[in-house]
């Protein structure tokens, strides 16, 4: 079996560049190996496992990417990393790989800040959600509505998805909430992580922690943006009367180092603090090592696997994560949840229980470490992919036979016009424009039975839609008001 | 009877599918019905389309004909042989070629297409189910036969047909030349023949004939003659009629043909209806089941060097050369190809 495989690769500085690191030995033992970039430098450790190519869309080589038996995209979130593969997978499909489960951000960062294309994104907006749609993405081009209020409502990730002749994601929700987006096969397969080999677990852990005793290490890492819930942290420890049995050590790039360093002073955290930056990885493993407890917030969440939730896992260390998304499906022994709409009580919570009960987080720790051994070692990984492989194989036929369905219902539409009483209909999974008998008129309904509930849902579905918009809207006016009248104050 | 030969037409481009619709129709229509062609435009490319012709085929009706009934559809060449009838036979020419045997061939174009593999794998499961709607499916030569039951699995009964104008061809007195008719194209493999006579001992003297396939083609065929010092060796005919076709095969010393996995191969039949010895090469399909290595013609890896030294083992050996040109066309006797008996098997 040959691969064509389409990733960023190492260093480019994302988690999908480690993760393709990862995966690749393994993976080399049952396929032969061909990894395309568009980067102009890459790990030359890779080269020990694959061959490398690099491609230029402009100049793609069909006939070497033909030769493969299947090519496999991984999609997330940066149009830097992944706008050119996806464009790719647009014309050669094969299987994608979600790395995230809300691509809106990949989308609209294609279209606004890589081809301004004003017009195609509403258009494609339009096109998977409708009319309404059409006035959010318009609102969001003009500055009106925010990417977490379209990332919340309108995922856009069926148009990573569209052309795929298989799906994988790493969630195991993530399987039905794909499926309604394409009609091929989807799989759910754990995110893959080498574990490295155990260090002293269960009671002698435990122990190790008895005696060490507080003040308490707590560690957070990685790209750190305003979803990480930093300011929720500090503000909760500042109000904790034991935030001096604990030690946060922050590692990693800040959205804004400025703004946290400040907080953490004004908030009177400065001994509790420390802001490490991003420091070797020998450097972090060793913090890990040292660690207690970990804090691993998101929210919102696009939906996806965290690499750095598993080498938290790896370390054995207990972990507060918020419960949404994949985070939501992990074993309630395995992390400490913490709910988004209760998070300063929850994290409050929970350093109170550890400091009350630590053996308890350690031995929470130890089950996410077994978790880890169990389900997501890279040999099952690496199975679940080929055996997807070997179904996508049989979906190349509808790939093309789709695109003959686009071109006959782009032609009837045509002829048609717009009085035509031809409306959309699934076909293969999608929306493909059809004959259909000719509107019927609405009757009033009478009386409420089963036959209505569709209706009714997609009703109410609309109603609470538009509430929520009616709330950010006034969210942003009120956010706008204060800052006048702020400024007039302070004038 | 009524019946309706359905088959595809690449505007401007003629070929042996052609001449094998219009004979199959005037032999229909000898014996007594009614026949008519039906020939779909065609372009192949870029492979999209193709599923696109592929679906119009479909669509199409050809149960009737004003107001009256066709009683058989015979159809000849993808994807006009997947237009639905209740009484169809197939008598496949070739199926679509990128698709199978040449698709990870340099001569196959599917593989330059990003969504090749896509459009192949689509053409394959559409033939493997629609073929079987036909009452009986006979192909032209075994050599389609064999791929039909290699990729498809469908098994099929190979038809031969004679070339047109059988009876005309004659032999004459041998001239210092080779015969090479066909139209100019990179599966035809004229630059293979360019190469092997730049090898030859002898100054062994080729006659092509037959238009471009495509006019860069011509131009580099030219090159080539050049580029090996070949002007005075290499006559280029281009079109020729029938009378100076069959005129160009009674004078020669002998016919070289040696494409690449050709379907049927009218030049074979022709050579051997004008007494002339075949040298044909070992991947070049059609041609093989009829030439005899050592019999009928020579058989050579498709090499420039093997091939230069088939000519030159003719070149130098007249009388060995007249002698298997008689055996071929002895043994094409012994075949018994005719259209009669063509027809009647596909009218059943």
């Amino acid at each position: 079996m040959r691969l064509n495989w389409f990733s960023p690769l190492p260093p480019a500085r994302t988690g999908i560049a480690d993760y393709t690191a990862r995966v690749l030995p393994t993976l080399r033992g049952r396929a032969d190996l061909v990894v395309w970039t568009d980067q102009k430098a890459w790990d030359p450790k890779l080269e020990d496992v694959a061959e490398v190519r690099r491609y230029d869309l402009e100049r793609m080589p069909w006939m070497e990417l033909n030769r493969g038996d299947m090519s496999i995209y991984h999609m997330g979130n940066d149009p830097a990393f992944h706008g050119t593969l996806w464009q790719v997978s647009r014309h050669h499909p094969g299987i994608v790989v979600l790395h995230d489960l809300c691509l809106q951000g990949l989308f609209a960062g294609l279209y606004r800040e890589h081809w301004h294309d004003r017009d195609g994104y509403i258009d494609t907006m339009e096109r998977f959600y409708g009319g309404l749609a059409r006035q959010d993405a318009e609102a969001f081009w003009d500055g009106r509505l925010t990417i977490a209020y379209l990332n919340a409502h309108y995922p856009l990730t069926a148009l990573a998805v569209e052309n795929a002749l298989g799906v994988l994601v790493h969630w195991r929700d993530g399987v039905q909430e794909v499926t309604q987006d394409t009609p091929c096969p989807v799989v759910y397969a754990p995110l893959p992580y080498p574990a490295s080999p155990r260090r002293p677990q269960g009671d002698a852990a435990a122990a190790c922690l008895q005696a060490e005793g507080p003040p308490y290490r707590i560690i957070m890492f990685g790209h750190i943006h305003v979803n990480r819930r930093l300011d929720a942290i500090l503000r909760t420890l500042a109000g904790l009367p034991e935030k001096d049995r604990f030690r946060l050590h922050i590692y990693g790039r800040l959205w804004d180092e400025g703004h946290v360093r400040h907080q953490i002073h004004a908030l009177g955290l400065d001994e509790v603090v420390t802001v490490h930056g991003f420091v070797p990885e020998d450097e972090l493993e060793a913090a890990l090592a040292a660690a207690h407890l970990a804090v691993n917030l998101r929210y919102p969440t696009m939906g996806e696997a965290s690499v750095s939730q598993l080498q938290l896992f790896e370390h054995a260390l207990p972990t507060l994560v918020t419960q949404v998304g994949w985070y939501a499906g992990l074993p309630a022994n395995a992390v400490a949840f913490v709910r988004p709409d209760h998070e300063i009580e929850d994290i409050r919570g929970h350093l109170r229980a550890f400091l009350a009960d630590p053996t308890r987080y350690a031995a929470m720790g130890e089950c996410g470490r077994c978790l880890l051994e169990a389900e997501h070692r890279p040999e099952g990984y690496v199975q679940a992919l080929v055996d997807l492989v070997s179904e996508a194989e049989r979906w190349r036929s509808y790939a093309a036979v789709r695109e003959t369905y686009r071109r006959v219902s782009g032609e009837l539409q045509t002829w048609m016009m717009s009085r035509s009483p031809l409306r959309p209909m699934q076909v293969f999974g999608e929306d493909i424009w059809g004959y259909s008998p000719l509107p019927v008129a609405p009757r009033r309904v009478k009386r409420l039975d089963r036959q209505h509930v569709p209706t009714f849902r997609a009703i109410q579905e609309a109603t609470l839609h538009q509430a929520d918009r009616m709330r950010h809207e006034s969210d942003v006016t009120l956010q706008a008001i204060r800052q006048v009248v702020g400024d007039a104050f302070r004038r | 009877m009524r019946v309706l030969i359905a088959t595809v037409q690449v505007p401007f481009v003629r070929g042996g599918a052609e001449i094998l619709a219009e004979g199959l129709r005037d032999a229909i229509q000898g014996v007594g019905h009614e026949a008519e062609i039906v020939a779909i435009p065609y372009k192949g490319y870029p492979p999209e389309r193709i599923l696109d012709q592929l679906l119009a085929c479909r669509l199409l009706d050809l149960t009737e004909s004003a107001g009256n009934p066709v009683d058989l559809l015979l159809g000849l060449k993808f994807p006009a042989y997947l237009i639905p009838h209740p009484n169809k036979v197939l008598w496949i020419v070739h199926q679509h070629r990128a698709a199978y045997e040449l698709w990870d061939h340099p001569l196959g174009d599917f593989m330059h297409y990003p969504n090749g593999p896509h459009v192949r794998d689509a053409i394959r499961q559409a033939e493997e189910r629609l073929i079987a709607e036909a009452r009986a499916v006979f192909t032209i030569s075994a050599n389609v036969a064999h791929r039909l039951k290699q990729y498809c699995g469908i098994e099929a009964e190979p038809l031969y047909h004679p070339p047109r104008y059988a009876e005309q061809f004659y032999c004459a007195t041998a001239d210092d030349y080779f015969f090479f008719p066909s139209r100019l194209s990179p599966l035809k493999r004229q630059t293979l023949v360019l190469e092997a006579l730049a090898l030859t001992r002898h100054p062994v003297h080729v006659r092509f004939a037959g238009v471009p396939e495509h006019p860069t083609y011509a131009e580099a065929f030219r090159a080539s003659v050049r580029r090996l010092g070949l002007d005075d060796r290499v006559s280029w005919l281009g079109y020729l009629t029938e009378e100076e076709k069959r005129y160009h095969y009674a004078h020669a010393l002998g016919v070289i043909f040696p494409p690449h996995d050709e379907d049927y191969g009218y030049v074979t039949l022709e050579a051997m209806l004008a007494s002339k010895p075949v040298i044909t090469c070992t991947d070049s399909g059609g041609p093989l089941e009829f030439v005899r290595a050592g019999e009928t013609g020579l058989t050579t890896e498709p090499t420039p060097q093997a091939i230069a030294a088939a000519l030159d083992a003719l070149w130098e050996s007249r009388n060995w050369a007249r002698r298997m040109g008689e055996s071929g066309r002895a043994y094409y006797l012994s075949l018994r190809i005719s259209w009669e008996s063509a027809v009647q098997r596909l009218l059943g």
